[in-house]
């Protein structure tokens, strides 16, 4: 472990790896490979997806990763939910209040809106369903 | 004062200070002054930076073994926390959970069988665990959300950089403190 051991003569000689730094360094390598193999390829992938429970059309699971425009039927009429951009919201509702587009766009993990008097709502899915920060 | 008359009321509490203790006091003293200098540049991404006050932390893991590293290391933290005035603060629970990981990870080098290691691959090793505990801390306690962990890949391939720089630091330092390098003989 200790330097002393090694005759050092020169800033060459004194950066010389040991076959344990060269293990070190390969390992390195590989934990990095490996780290953008993980979590990077999953990229537009599997990524983060919704879902939309309707009274009418039942339960649908939609990957945000592709921009598209549902039209939903419901007791009041059609309501209209757009994914853009990994985001999803309801743009157009037959209901009074609005909450639903009011809510704007969900896109963490766990963000809820819901279109009550046209019973349909949207919950963003993640792998970590959690507050999404805390602020000090 | 007079050591012998202990009785006194009003006689001062004696600390007696060993040598190590003097010896821990101004190796963290180093180490604070790189951490406190290192806090004024600009970091582009909170919680990467240079991290050159591990070259004193690795120094003296190399040279006096792991347990004034320790203390080194922790001192730096928590002095270094106070002069920047970031105490308490989630950064400072970041540099904490940083510097006690990759002194852990220090322990786990001195009880290594396999074949030994230069300063180059200590520094790494040191760079690499304290970025790996910051994170784990930065998601766990602050920010847990999935988007975080895309950082993670960039965060350890900087870490692996400047720990490859302050182990190179560390090498030279080592060798010039004795007298190893042909220009300083």
């Amino acid at each position: 472990m200790t330097a002393s051991a090694i005759p050092y003569r020169s800033i060459a000689g004194a950066l010389r790896p040991t076959p344990g730094d060269i293990a070190v360094a390969l390992l390195t390598v590989v934990l990095l490979v490996g780290l953008y193999l993980h979590f990077w390829s999953g990229v537009g992938g599997e990524g983060e997806r919704a879902r939309i429970v309707s009274a009418d059309n039942g339960v649908q699971i939609v990957p945000l990763n592709e921009d598209r425009t549902l039209t939903l039927h419901g007791p009041l009429g059609d309501s209209v939910i757009e994914i853009h951009d990994g985001r999803i919201r309801f743009i157009e509702s037959p209901c009074q209040g609005k909450q639903c587009i009011h809510a704007g766009w969900l896109h963490s993990a766990g963000s809820f809106a819901a279109c009550l008097p046209n019973r349909i709502s949207i919950t963003v899915l993640g792998r970590n369903r959690h507050f999404d920060s805390i602020n000090y | 004062m007079n050591p012998t008359e202990p009785s006194e009321a009003s006689s001062p509490i004696i600390v007696m200070t060993t040598r190590d203790d003097h010896r821990i006091a101004w190796l963290a003293a180093l180490a604070i002054v790189i951490h406190v200098a290192e806090a004024a540049i600009p970091s582009p991404m909170p919680g990467v930076k240079p991290g050159l006050a591990n070259v004193i932390t690795v120094a003296v893991f190399i040279e006096f073994g792991w347990r004034t590293a320790a203390w080194v290391s922790l001192l730096r933290v928590l002095v270094g926390s106070l002069v920047i005035g970031s105490f308490l603060t989630p950064g400072f629970a970041l540099s904490l959970t940083g510097a006690a990981v990759s002194v852990a990870v220090l322990g786990l080098i001195r009880l290594w069988p396999g074949p030994s290691l230069s300063p180059l691959g200590v520094c790494m090793l040191s760079s690499l665990s304290h970025m790996a505990g910051q994170f784990s801390a930065a998601y766990l306690l602050f920010i847990p959300h999935p988007g975080m962990l895309t950082l993670l890949p960039v965060l350890m391939t900087l870490a692996a950089v400047f720990g490859l720089v302050s182990g190179v630091i560390t090498s030279l330092l080592l060798a010039s403190l004795h007298g190893r390098v042909a220009n300083s003989e």
